[in-house]
């Protein structure tokens, strides 16, 4: 059963289904640890550890997948925090998505929010249905990209069509610093993030196929962006694909925050600039929990002088979701903005008079939870928050 | 009008009668074999999802009109059945009831409603200086209610005791629906009862003053030498105490990937306020017992994972679990027979030490739910039971398939006081039936269902003994000491 399943980023699904299903503790760590649980009418059914018993029951023949039960499972913004609780280690992300992959294949999904961002990528190249003409309108005049590089800048489209201020103040610091970087604006195609975490494979592999051409035009040995979904599609999806697209892809991902990290160590950022700024943190789920990026943020605002971090007693590896992610906004936008405004209760409650986070997802989730609930709290990327503290000559 | 038109008017979007959803709320922690959840209508008729005081009064009340059994539900966290149905009605799911209603900061006390998470209370007491006292290893998901009702004794109870002993006072929604408040002996018949009597609503807990621990490790021949250490330890006024045997720590190793802690004896974790902390006097003691401090980041990685005992399951895919209550003299001669009794197989043994010179013990054995001689193995599971019994000792907690056990639990006196007061309160067996007697068995009432897994049980044990599923580590010998 199941043996057609396509196998990318770890074992194929019977042997997860075999090994993995059959170890849950049901305890319900996950259950309480799930920031889309509670949106089920406090039903046990909507817990994740309700959706592990129900997929064992449907690997061994015993369920099959109703339309409830694909739109419970499309109830997740795949943030990661019930498999990060698991006692036993369940891989709980890859069963998410494979069964999601399976819905799919299966002709009973993806939701309909979730095959208009098949279209759009598929017709535009990014789930907005924006041209690519506007891709690389976010570039300020100050920005030199050069047709090649170590760095190649991959904006992301949320970034890129929507959300450009970390982007913007990334490439900023790069050029301030004089580090050449390259940036194929129109011709970048979404990373498939979207796509993967919505389980429509087939056409996340058409974008990660265009994109892994293009890394290879461009030579570049690293690739840089400000997205956490981005960059954890690029780390950890785009090596099993390439292989299994007989494409070359050996170029290291970083995230901005990564390399913001990495040049204050160097002592080649500095910043300087008081900043009297007494700030709270958001960790995003797909930079922290997925890419154990955890360290470097605080370690950026550390080296920011004036600004004093109060975290929110859910930070790290124990963060809420702002509720975007796994194509929840997309679908299920009030449970999502529901979510964010949770979070942001959680902001506020520390006192902190601005909410930092470092992904444009999540920036655009507070950003809205802001505006609807009429919140004094300011609102920033790290990015912008390092950049006001540089001098403009780095 | 028809049970669910009743509940619908009462309830709304807060009942369900979804087959899909009710199948969710047929099972708890436990992994029982399938010729055994066939004997009880386990899944019920309708959930409710209460979220105050005034809803659980009104489904206490609707259930009586409606002549319904109502199964109270915190987090399904343990594995004894007690908040399984045995024949359908409604289930009360209590888990969204979990406001936190008042700190009083000064007076060290918190009022919470049931569905409270352990673990989410004590992040809400950090900014007011406080701790819980006690909590259970399963702090990240079970509920303050669901603890209360099943009885407990866990983190920090080698200092603080049982639950009971931090529990100032309660509401309780009694079976006609009226609330009533509280404290001292009168909260006894509530508590370990399974919401049989009562579904309590409002909780008031003594809290400590937050204050940072250190955990050390040490390592001790056998399990003598360990509990002659935390008698001696007294002195160093531990918080809390956990005991591995090495079988635990081989179980574990193998979860994890790594070397075990220790290759024979005991690993014993003793967690001690800062403020006072002297690791050189607990050396001294540890040696003193013929035992040996280990490396200090040992300790704090045991402090680290304290709720996660169950990280050995992910070597199983499934475990076998005995859990008793022991007095410390007679831990070492529990051990020794448990050992003889299981000669087939590789076990782990894991103890928290609680005040009163007693450890709630945790035999664990890798097994296979799957395999088709895995309800006859279950048995063994009843091994460390009957062993604590015969040695002054009693099973942990008794749900539903242990109910027959609980004049062991409760002891004679209480088990008189909570019959007589259901027989007063709740004539019609309405309120999680089957969970101070057992469940009768629907084609032979006269058969009580916790009666037979008992007797089969001790029957079958000798046999079951015989049959080891443990392909993973190979039994303990005689002479690797416990």
């Amino acid at each position: 059963m199941n043996a057609h399943m396509l196998e990318h980023g770890g074992a194929a699904l019977p042997g997860i289904a075999a090994d993995a299903l059959d170890t849950c503790a049901r305890c319900g760590f996950c259950k309480t640890g799930c920031p889309t649980y509670p949106f089920g009418g406090g039903f046990e059914t909507y817990s994740p550890r309700a959706k592990v018993f129900f997929l064992k029951e449907y690997y061994e023949g015993r369920a099959t997948l109703s339309p409830e039960w694909v739109d419970r499972l499309y109830r997740c913004t795949t943030c990661e925090r019930c498999q990060t609780v698991c006692q036993t280690e369940i891989p709980l992300i890859h069963l998410w998505e494979k069964i999601r992959s399976e819905i799919v294949e299966q002709g009973l999904g993806p939701m309909p929010a979730h095959k208009k961002i098949r279209d759009f990528a598929a017709q535009f190249g990014n789930p907005y249905g924006e041209s690519a003409d506007k891709q690389a309108q976010w570039l300020l005049p100050e920005h030199k990209p050069v047709d090649e590089a170590d760095i190649l800048i991959f904006g992301g489209c949320t970034a890129s069509y929507k959300m450009p201020s970390m982007l913007q103040s990334g490439v900023t610091v790069l050029t301030r610093l004089d580090i050449p970087y390259a940036y194929a604006g129109g011709a970048e195609t979404c990373c498939a993030s979207p796509l993967l975490r919505t389980g429509q494979i087939a056409a996340a592999e058409n974008c990660i196929s265009c994109n892994l051409d293009l890394f290879a035009q461009k030579k570049a040995r690293y690739i840089v962006t400000p997205c956490g979904g981005c960059s954890k599609t690029l780390k950890y999806d785009y090596p099993a694909f390439a292989r299994k697209l007989g494409k070359t892809f050996d170029a290291t991902v970083m995230h901005f925050s990564e390399v913001y990290a990495q040049l204050i160590r160097e002592g080649r950022l500095k910043p300087s600039i008081f900043t009297p700024k007494k700030v709270t943190f958001h960790d995003p789920c797909h930079l922290g929990r997925s890419q154990g990026l955890f360290a470097e943020p605080r370690e950026i605002l550390a080296a920011i002088p004036g600004v004093k971090l109060v975290e929110m007693p859910r930070n790290r590896e124990e963060s809420r979701c702002c509720g975007a992610g796994g194509g929840v906004k997309a679908n299920y936008p009030q449970m999502a903005a529901a979510i964010a405004a949770d979070r942001l209760r959680e902001a506020e409650e520390t006192g902190a008079e601005m909410l930092v986070t470092m992904c444009p997802f999540c920036q655009g989730s507070f950003a809205q939870a802001i505006q609807e609930s009429g919140s004094g709290m300011q609102l920033s990327g790290l990015d912008a928050l390092l950049l006001a503290s540089l001098p403009e000559q780095a | 009008m028809d049970f669910q038109e009743a509940l619908k008017q009462d309830f709304g979007e807060a009942v369900s009668f979804d087959p899909q959803i009710l199948h969710s709320y047929a099972h708890d922690m436990g992994e029982m074999p399938k010729a055994l959840t066939l004997m009880i209508k386990g899944r019920p008729q309708a959930v409710v999802v209460a979220r105050s005081a005034k809803d659980v009064s009104t489904l206490l009340r609707a259930a009586r009109s409606l002549n319904l059994p109502l199964t109270p539900r915190g987090q399904a966290s343990s594995g004894y059945g007690g908040s399984l149905p045995y024949r359908g009605g409604i289930i009360l799911d209590l888990s969204s009831f979990n406001r936190i209603l008042k700190i009083d900061t000064d007076k060290g006390q918190v009022d919470v409603e049931p569905g409270v998470v352990w673990e989410d209370l004590a992040h809400r007491l950090i900014p007011h200086n406080l701790e819980n006292r006690i909590c259970p290893t399963s702090a990240p998901s079970s509920t303050v209610g669901g603890w209360f009702a099943v009885g407990g004794t866990g983190i920090g109870s080698l200092q603080y005791g049982d639950l009971l002993e931090n529990v100032l006072e309660i509401d309780v929604a009694v079976p006609d629906g009226t609330i009533r408040t509280c404290s001292g002996p009168d909260m006894l018949p509530f508590y370990q009862t399974n919401g049989t009597l009562g579904i309590v609503t409002r909780l008031r807990l003594a809290c400590r003053k937050a204050q940072s621990l250190r955990t050390i490790a040490c390592a001790f021949l056998n399990a003598a030498c360990a509990v002659h250490f935390l008698d001696t330890a007294a002195e160093l006024a531990p918080y809390s105490a956990t005991l591995q045997s090495a079988g635990y720590c081989a179980m574990l190793a193998k979860a994890e990937r790594r070397d075990p802690a220790i290759q024979e004896g005991f690993l014993l974790s003793l967690t001690l306020p800062e403020t006072g902390f002297n690791p050189a006097a607990a050396a001294i003691l540890a040696e003193a017992a013929d035992g040996t401090m280990l490396d200090a980041a040992l300790g704090e990685a045991e402090w680290e994972r304290r709720y996660y005992p169950m990280r050995i399951k992910k070597a199983g895919p499934s475990l076998l679990v005995g859990e008793c209550v022991i007095p410390f003299d007679s831990f070492a001669q529990f051990l020794i027979e448990t050992q003889k009794a299981l000669p087939s197989d590789h076990f782990g043994v894991e103890a928290y030490a609680v005040k009163g010179r007693k450890l709630a013990v945790l035999v664990y054995i890798f097994d296979n739910a799957a395999d088709f001689l895995y309800p006859l193995r279950m048995a063994k599971a009843l091994i460390p039971l009957y062993t604590a019994i015969k040695h002054g000792g009693r099973p942990y907690a008794t749900g539903m398939w242990f109910a027959a056990a609980a004049k062991y639990v409760y002891g004679e006196e209480k088990l008189g006081l909570v019959r007589e007061i259901k027989k007063k309160t709740d004539p019609q067996n309405l309120l999680n039936p089957g969970k101070l007697e057992g469940p009768s068995l629907p084609f032979l009432p006269f058969l009580n269902l916790s009666r037979c897994i008992l007797a089969a049980g001790k029957i079958l044990a000798p046999v079951a003994a015989r049959l080891s599923y443990t392909k993973h580590l190979r039994p303990q010998t005689e002479g690797e000491k416990l």
